[in-house]
């Protein structure tokens, strides 16, 4: 029905002639750009923005660097947590009990029809606020000793700004748990009938059946919305940025700002978070096509 | 008789008051002391860490080469956690909601050169002013030329770029009510406006518009040499804190007497000595 994707690559003439069309628009744009734009472009100061010494006499990364690094892990920790949640969710939508299917639809409907940004000033001001000094991290984080806070900085971030990452991380994993839910309650539905029949005719409990027979088949259909999703939490850890999270594009203001040099830095941030992005797709990509090749219909 | 009678009854007021006095004044020192125990200042000595918001403006606060924070607000900062006798962290803060953040406690005190106004007097407390600064223009040359300032700006056809949240933007609502205001989230989007001729001109806090003449003379220039607006900066803290108010008050009074605030001032704002620092 496609073209097998496993097939060997070549280069024809027709790939020849897009690339050479899309550098031609490319050079254009350039140069109408460099014409409406009054402005000095200078790239020397990226080097320094991206590595600098560190005190061991080696190289450490600097703002930008680190800023990304805080991006990933901010990433990967709402990632985690909108699984967890995003999943749970997703099955308490499918069971039979209202009380179940109201929670799940009460929380998805309630954050879904929230732009992004209302909801995390919303949530940062009002309920963080409230909720974060309470649970004392703050003096959890000054308590901690030297190889706590390094443990601390690598896994999460720097301890002084704890509070605000766990804001950041909450608001990022609310937000995507939503949109994860419906779409394992999408996979759940989409596993026939008649699956689970079989699996309570060998004998399986409903708990077995859904867990050993419906998830599985469930997960791998929706393979692809949820690494979409992934890739999308990704892009959206940008608006964190706003709740002063030290992330990529908080990190890039400033150093807009600081070097004068606005237009370089806003394209290197960009390019950053393109190939982080791109990695994950790969990264999924490569996923995809070993289950399917393990599974072959 | 009725001397008598007089005498005995201020005898016994006077013994009554005698009595409740002691009374009261242990209330009083009961009701102070609750006072100054919720004062930031205890928060402060009992975390040993002065956390302070500021926001990246040039020469206020900015990045240098090593990604660490320089500055005059980053001066003032650490020589204030230096006499506190206390470590100094810097909270990092998108300006335009610098204000709430303090107010729910993500920081103690904003030192981020705040120009003092009635508006935010109303949701926080400010302290005497450490800085005083002024306003200045940057008009497009290409638009702006040969406008005078400030009547031919007050036109329908004439578009200002201000940066949000900043005294600026009310000073040119105020002031230029017939033109067109367009706000931005960062100063530099502000200032590449007036660079491409989308907007006719920006008012900003000095020295920020003599830089950008300075770096781009064909392309910008200043119609006024008019200090605009002229203001002072004080730090910011939450309200109901008699304690924490008086004791920066008193440390802006010592470090103004002794001329260290001039002195900095002076490097950070009167030139560029600090320009190798940064990553350019």
């Amino acid at each position: 029905m496609y073209p097998d994707p496993d097939r060997p690559r070549r280069v024809g003439a027709i790939d020849v002639l897009v690339l050479l069309v899309l550098l031609g628009a490319g050079i254009a744009i350039g140069l109408r750009v460099s014409d409406v734009l009054v402005y000095r472009w200078d790239w020397h100061f990226l080097p320094q923005v991206l590595v600098t010494r560190s005190d061991a006499g080696g190289w450490r990364p600097n703002l930008l660097l680190e800023g990304l690094l805080t991006t990933l892990r901010l990433s990967l920790w709402a990632m985690l947590i909108a699984s967890v949640l995003g999943l749970a969710l997703g099955v308490l939508a499918t069971r039979v009990r209202l009380l179940a299917r109201l929670v799940a639809f009460g929380y998805v409907g309630l954050i879904r029809n929230v732009p992004p940004l209302v909801f995390i000033f919303v949530f940062y001001f009002f309920i963080s606020s409230q909720l974060i000094p309470v649970l004392g991290v703050d003096t959890w984080a000054r308590s901690l000793g030297e190889g706590g806070r390094t443990a601390v900085a690598w896994l999460i971030g720097p301890p002084d700004l704890l509070e605000n990452l766990l804001s950041g991380i909450l608001c990022l994993a609310m937000f995507e748990a939503a949109y994860i839910a419906e779409v394992v309650r999408a996979g759940i539905r989409s596993v026939p009938p008649g699956q689970s029949e079989g699996a309570k005719s060998l004998g399986l409990r409903p708990v077995q059946a859904f867990r050993l027979v419906v998830m599985p088949q469930a997960l791998r259909a929706v393979a692809p919305p949820l690494a979409n999703q992934f890739i999308l939490l990704i892009k959206n850890s940008a608006i964190v940025s706003l709740i002063s999270v030290q992330e990529l594009t908080f990190i890039g203001t400033e150093v807009a700002v600081s070097t004068g040099r606005r237009f370089e830095t806003w394209i290197v941030v960009a390019a950053m978070y393109f190939f982080l992005c791109y990695a994950l797709a790969w990264l999924f990509a490569r996923m995809e096509r070993r289950s399917r090749l393990a599974y072959a219909r | 008789m009725r001397i008598i009678t007089g005498a005995l009854f201020a005898i016994a007021v006077t013994s009554l008051a005698w009595l409740a006095g002691p009374a009261s004044a242990q209330e009083g020192t009961k009701a102070q002391q609750a006072l100054a125990q919720e004062s930031v200042i205890e928060v402060i000595k009992r975390r040993g860490a002065l956390r302070v918001g500021m926001s990246t403006f040039v020469p206020w606060a900015m990045r240098d080469k090593e990604g660490e924070l320089i500055g005059f607000e980053v001066d003032v900062a650490r020589k204030l956690a230096e006499d506190m006798e206390v470590d100094i962290e810097f909270v990092p803060t998108a300006w335009d909601g610098i204000i709430p953040a303090l107010l729910a406690g993500k920081f103690d005190v904003i030192i981020g050169g705040m120009t003092i106004t009635a508006a935010r007097n109303l949701t926080v407390n400010f302290t005497d002013a450490y800085a005083s600064s002024s306003m200045g223009v940057l008009a497009n040359i290409e638009l702006a030329e040969g406008m005078s300032w400030p009547d031919d700006f007050d036109d329908a056809d004439v578009t200002f770029a201000c940066r949000r949240g900043g005294t600026p933007c009310a000073y040119l609502q105020a002031n230029f009510p017939k033109a067109t205001l367009r706000q931005f989230d960062d100063q530099g989007q502000v200032l590449q406006e007036v660079l491409n001729g989308n907007a006719h001109a920006t008012v900003s806090s000095q020295p920020l518009p003599a830089f950008t003449v300075y770096e781009n003379p064909e392309t910008v220039f200043s119609p006024t040499e008019e200090l605009i607006d002229p203001g002072s900066e004080g730090f910011a803290l939450r309200k109901g804190d008699p304690d924490a108010l008086n004791f920066f008050d008193n440390w802006i009074l010592v470090n103004r007497a002794s001329g260290w605030l001039d002195e900095r001032h002076d490097y950070w704002f009167g030139g560029r000595p600090w320009a190798d620092q940064i990553a350019e």
